[in-house]
Order: structure tokens, then C-alpha cells, then sequence
């Protein structure tokens, strides 16, 4: 016998599997091939402290800004933060009703949810390997509850399959399994597997097909009294005189291949995206504030920085005081943790080395929206058996997210029915953001109504995000690629005289929480290291 | 505008917000007529992975209004996107601005890799064209096909 016959290598199979299931399906295969990594924490930060009375300026109060100015304090340095908008937490943000925000064209986005609905315009889910995050959460005490990402009852949703009706999860799940179980089977049966499987092999293989693909005696996938206890039910099982029971009818292997609903599953193959996954109670800003919580009184809010000047031993940083009409002023220290996003800091005046610069110059800032409507009952759940997690659609608003808090409540209760990122090179978060908070709010309706007819009997009112109309972010965050990283990347997160960069663009974690603590907690590392030598 | 027009107010963010809300009758937003939503909803490709619009004005409209807006004018705050009008002196070179197109420029994301060649002539076209531009010289797509980066297919 000779397995060596078949043993694609690692670039070979996803070239298979890109053949066969396209783009988006190698891109799943590849973080589920170990390209994705587990957080880079190791636990906290163990700082020295300065010798001497020493200064740290830090640019932006979000996340990563906090968390250096938290850490840093702690080690003995004196901190100062300066932060642009009038809050702290950056990305890290909920909008609830009454908030409201005017975005870059001078539109207003207004927050009108009567209910205690929450959006969380950013970061929203978290990761369980995100060490980092969770041990802050620990650490600041921030209630966790857990994120349902994947869901077996939500929907995958083709509108060029299965007359546009959304089909669930888990039923699309068993019949992949189902199906490619069915053909693997028979390909062993017939001996088409000989080379590559032995006798033994073939026995256990077939029996576990037959297990885990629901199949028959005659190995075939399809409608029998077994695949209604994995797969559900037409008919369900009921008491007294109800009708008798009766499992669902698979679909068909051919439909179900060109529905491009297999492609969806990949949504939850991500490590990133595994189960459990968990959210702060509340909001996402609940880890915001918990950073400010520790270090408010350090930050000068509505302070808009122009200059970073370097010299020798120390940094100064002009800004616009926003407070003082616009006055022009100067903070002096003896380092610098930058935290403003490359797409803003590279139209500032920054002293530091020409690879810096081109560094900080070359990163593009990805497209990111979010749609969110406050509906008048939980027609998802009441009508639809869909408790938390999210459906999926080839329709532009990509989708739609059930909110993981309140089942069963009565009540208006808010969806996140719209939102993707350019990371999977889809164009649709482009032509989202072109549009005016009301036309958003109009398209997610008139999308989503395609799944959830009870949209139009429901509907109370509509909220959106844009990032690219965020004037402190110009964008959602550093779109790195391979290329961009192995010229720019090693230079961006190094200390340049004085000044050292954090951010989730300073990380292999772009746009995740993590990325942000990760690039912090290295900074002041290298900083720290760099006062003591 | 005036810098303070663009400051953030997250109400909620910073005080209890139930009151307002409270406050605040729900504004039924009705949805746009039928024939809005069209339009509106023809904004988007066919295709997610390339952009299906072939003229300058629908190009512009799916994409770079969401920044440089609607008018061209672009936008400031602590960040700010130029200008596509007579105050942008780069649009003077029909190659510079079909090279941002195609490759990005500092924050601004590639679109090379979603339009193709006729794609980005006639975006880059339609802006040297609109918002008070006049600039006679067209750039062909053997020209923007020239300046696509080796590693990059449309």
C-alpha cells in the first residue's frame, strides 16, 4: 500500500479547495490551517519603573492608550494621555438611545432606541483565546456573558437558491456531512480509496461515515426515522393524540453545492470565531470604561495633536486645545506612546526616521459598517426559534446579528442587521458607506425584509456606523498584507528615539481588542527596557 | 464646516441615558419610496468580489463618494480626505490619480484588484471631468494597464 500517493501539501490543498469552493472558502481554510494565531500573552506586564521621575505622553485614550497609561503609572512613570474627541474608548464604543454623532459630510446620526438595545459600532465579540482582553476584564472587573456565534438554528440565506427561502445552520451542516459522507462511503465501498486507506482503516472509516453522516444500510444520505433525531423534524415529536412524528427532508447534494450555503458554514470555522465566544455585559464599552475607571484623571480630553518634535532626550507635542478655542499648546516628556491611527498620524507633523514615516504612510485603513434597528418584539425568537447568534445572506447587508441578552423578553429589542469589512474583499461595505444614515437604514430594511418578513410590521427605528466617516479614524483599521508587513511592519513597532507607536495596527491582531493590549503591553515593554539600559 | 459640528456627542456614552430616550418619540422613519430604493439599492455590485458598474459617475457613487462625498469636496477633522475639485492640484496628472485608483494612497484602501483597466480610465476620467474639473487629456485603459503593479489582476 503506498499513502504516499496522495499527500498534498499545505499550498496544494488550498489551491484544491479554492478550485472547488472558491475564495472565501481557501481564505476560512487557511486561518483553519494554522495560519491564525493564539494570543501572544503571557501575563502581566512586569515593568521596572524609571530610575529617576520620568514622563510619558501618551496620544489617544483608547484602548491601547489606557492600557499603557494604566501600566505604565503603575510602574512609577508619570502619564498624561491626550485624546481628540471628548470621551475615552476610540473604537471601543456602544451607542444606546439618545446618543447621537455627526459623521464627516456633516450627517447625524441619531441613536433613537426606546428599549435597552445597545450597538456596538466596533469590537463586539471576543475570543477566548484573547488572553489578554480577559485578563484585563479579570483584572478591571468587567462582567462577561457569553456571545453566540455559532447558532444551528439561524439561517444561511441564498437569494439565488432554494426560492430565497433562508435555510438553518444546522441543517445545512448535516447535509454536507451527510452528502460527502454519502460519497466517501461509496468511493471506499467500490475500492476507489484502496491505495490510500488500508483494510483496517476502511472497516472504521466506513462505520464512522455511517455514524457521522446519518447514512443508511445501503450507505446512502437521505429523508429516514435516524435523520430526524440529528437533522429535525417536519413533524415533530408531540404528546397525547398530536400527529405523528416525521423527520425533515435533506436537500439535495447538486442544489446545495451551487447554493453557496457550504461557503457560509465557513463563517464559523475561524479559530478566531470558535466556541464560546463572549461579549462585556452591557456593551463593549464596558471594558473602556473599566480602563478609565484606573486612569481618567490622567487624560485632557478635546485635544487635537498636530506636532510630534523629537530631540535627544525628550519629546513635545503641540495640539490644538479645543477647550480654549482652538488655542495652540505644547506638553513636554520624556517619551512619547503614540496611539492615533497611521491614517491620521500620517497627515501630522511627526519627527522620526524615514522608514518610520514611509511605515506609517503605507498602511491603507480598511472599510468597516454596521446597521443596527430597534424592532418592536422578538419576532426572531418568538417566531423563528432563533436565540442569539448570527444568519448569513449573500445579500449586501452580509449579516445579520441576533442580540445574546433578554431572551424571550417582551419588548423592543435591537439587531445588528448589517455589517461587514472589506478583510474579505467583498465590495458591498464600500457602497454602504456612501451612503446617508437614513439610506442605510432604508437598504438594511429592505434587504433584510427578504429574511425576516416581520420586518415591515416591526420596524421602529434605525442606527448605523461608517468608519470611514469617523474624522479620528479615517477608516476601521490597518489593512495590512503580507507584502506591507514584511517591509513596513518590524519598523513601525520599534521605538524611534523617543517615540514608540501602539495600536491594534501595531499587531498581528488587526481590529481586535487584543491587538490593541498586545502592541501596548510591547511598547511600554521596550520603552521600560529602553530606560534602564 | 465648523470643527465642532464634527464633535462626537455620545450622550449615553457618559451620562444615564434612559431619561432621553424616554424623552425622545420614536420617529417612525419610513422607508424610502419605492423607486429611491432602487436606485439606492442598485448602488451595490452584482459581484462582491469586483465592481460591476462600468461608468465614471456610478464608480464614483459606490465608492469614493463615501469619503471625498457626494459634491467632491471631501472632509476635515482630526483627520481629513482632499479635495476632488479645482483645489487639488494633483489632478492635474491623469497617471497620479489613476495610480491612487489602483494602488491606495497613505490611509486610503487599493481598488485596483476591483476595477479593471476600463474601469479605473473611466473613474479617473469622471473625476477630472466633475466637480469643476475640466482637464481635456482622457487616460486610456493600455495606460492604466501599465501603471497596474505587476503582483496585481483585475
Amino acid at each position: 500500500m503506498d499513502t504516499g500517493s496522495f499527500n498534498p501539501s499545505r499550498r496544494q490543498l488550498l489551491k484544491m479547495i479554492g478550485q472547488v469552493a472558491g475564495a472565501a472558502a481557501m481564505y476560512q481554510a487557511m486561518t483553519s490551517l494554522g495560519f491564525a494565531q493564539d494570543s501572544g500573552y503571557t501575563g502581566q506586564v512586569a515593568l521596572q519603573g524609571p530610575r529617576q521621575g520620568r514622563r510619558v505622553l501618551i496620544l489617544g485614550a483608547g484602548v491601547a492608550g489606557m492600557a499603557a497609561a494604566y501600566e505604565m503609572r503603575r510602574a512609577g512613570y508619570e502619564v498624561k494621555i491626550l485624546e481628540y474627541q471628548n470621551r475615552h474608548g476610540g473604537r471601543c464604543l456602544t451607542l444606546r438611545g439618545g446618543d447621537r454623532y455627526t459623521e464627516m459630510g456633516g450627517h447625524e446620526i441619531a441613536c433613537n432606541f426606546e428599549g435597552d438595545g445597545y450597538f456596538n459600532p466596533g469590537p463586539w465579540r471576543l475570543p477566548v483565546h484573547h488572553r489578554a482582553v480577559f485578563d484585563y476584564c479579570r483584572r478591571l472587573g468587567v462582567p462577561l456573558h457569553p456571545f453566540i456565534m455559532h447558532n444551528e438554528k439561524a439561517y444561511l440565506h441564498s437569494s439565488r437558491a432554494f426560492g430565497g427561502q433562508p435555510q438553518r445552520v444546522g441543517q445545512v451542516a448535516t447535509d454536507v456531512r451527510g452528502h460527502v459522507s454519502e460519497l466517501l462511503a461509496k468511493s471506499l465501498d467500490q475500492g476507489g480509496l484502496d491505495e490510500t486507506v488500508s483494510t483496517e482503516d476502511r472497516e472504521k472509516l466506513l462505520e464512522g461515515l455511517r455514524e457521522w453522516g446519518v447514512l443508511d444500510h445501503n450507505l446512502r444520505y437521505g429523508t429516514n426515522t435516524d435523520l430526524g433525531g440529528v437533522r429535525g423534524w417536519e413533524v415533530p415529536p408531540g404528546g397525547g393524540l398530536m400527529p405523528d412524528q416525521k423527520a425533515s427532508n435533506p436537500l439535495e447534494l447538486s442544489p446545495l453545492l451551487q447554493s453557496g450555503l457550504w461557503d457560509q458554514l465557513f463563517n464559523f470555522n475561524g479559530y478566531s470565531y470558535s466556541s464560546p465566544m463572549f461579549e462585556p455585559a452591557g456593551g463593549m464599552d464596558a471594558i473602556a470604561d473599566a480602563f478609565a475607571r484606573e486612569v481618567s484623571d490622567t487624560i485632557q480630553f478635546n485635544a487635537r495633536v498636530t506636532r510630534i518634535a523629537q530631540g535627544d532626550t525628550s519629546v513635545t507635542v503641540t495640539y490644538e486645545d479645543r477647550d480654549r478655542d482652538g488655542m495652540m499648546r505644547e506638553e513636554t516628556a520624556d517619551w512619547c506612546i503614540c496611539t492615533i491611527p497611521l491614517s491620521v498620524l500620517a497627515q501630522l507633523d511627526v519627527d522620526c526616521s524615514e522608514p518610520m514615516r514611509r511605515a506609517i504612510a503605507a498602511v491603507p485603513y480598511a472599510s468597516a459598517f454596521k446597521v443596527a434597528l430597534e424592532f418592536k418584539r422578538r419576532f426572531w425568537e418568538q417566531d423563528d426559534w432563533i436565540m442569539g447568534g448570527i444568519s448569513y445572506t449573500d445579500l449586501p447587508l452580509v449579516q445579520i446579528a441576533y442580540p445574546n441578552y433578554g431572551f424571550m423578553s417582551d419588548g423592543p429589542a435591537v439587531l445588528q442587521a448589517a455589517y461587514d469589512t472589506s478583510t474579505a474583499g467583498k465590495n458591498f461595505t464600500y457602497s454602504w458607506s456612501t451612503m446617508t444614515p437614513k439610506e442605510r437604514v432604508a437598504a438594511a430594511l429592505a434587504l433584510g425584509r427578504q429574511i425576516h418578513p416581520q420586518y415591515d410590521a416591526e420596524f421602529m427605528n434605525g442606527t448605523s456606523w461608517v468608519w470611514h466617516r469617523v474624522d479620528w479614524s479615517l477608516g476601521c483599521y490597518g489593512q495590512w498584507t503580507e507584502q506591507l508587513r514584511n517591509v513596513h511592519y518590524k519598523t513601525l513597532c520599534e521605538i524611534d528615539n523617543r517615540l514608540v507607536l501602539a495600536g491594534e495596527h501595531c499587531s498581528h491582531l488587526p481590529a481586535w481588542l487584543e491587538g490593541a493590549l498586545l502592541s501596548a503591553l510591547d511598547a511600554i515593554r521596550q520603552l521600560d527596557q529602553r530606560e534602564n539600559t | 464646516m465648523h470643527r465642532d459640528a464634527l464633535c462626537l456627542i455620545l450622550a449615553g456614552t457618559l451620562l444615564a441615558s434612559a431619561a432621553t430616550a424616554q424623552d425622545t418619540p420614536s420617529p417612525a422613519q419610513p422607508p424610502a419610496s419605492v423607486g429611491d430604493l432602487e436606485a439606492l439599492l442598485s448602488r451595490f455590485s452584482s459581484d462582491p468580489d469586483h465592481l460591476t458598474q462600468t461608468d465614471g459617475a456610478a464608480l464614483y457613487q459606490t465608492t469614493c463618494q463615501a469619503c471625498h462625498m457626494e459634491d467632491g469636496t471631501g472632509a476635515t477633522g482630526a483627520g481629513a480626505y482632499p479635495p476632488l475639485n479645482s483645489d487639488n492640484t494633483k489632478l492635474t496628472s491623469r497617471h497620479f490619480i489613476a495610480g491612487v485608483i489602483l494602488t491606495g494612497y497613505q490611509g486610503m484602501p487599493r481598488f485596483g484588484g476591483m476595477m479593471s483597466d476600463e474601469q479605473v480610465a473611466a473613474l479617473t476620467t469622471y473625476v477630472r471631468s466633475h466637480f469643476g474639473n475640466d482637464y481635456p487629456d482622457e487616460i486610456t485603459a493600455e495606460e492604466v494597464a501599465r501603471l497596474r503593479p505587476p503582483e496585481q489582476e483585475d
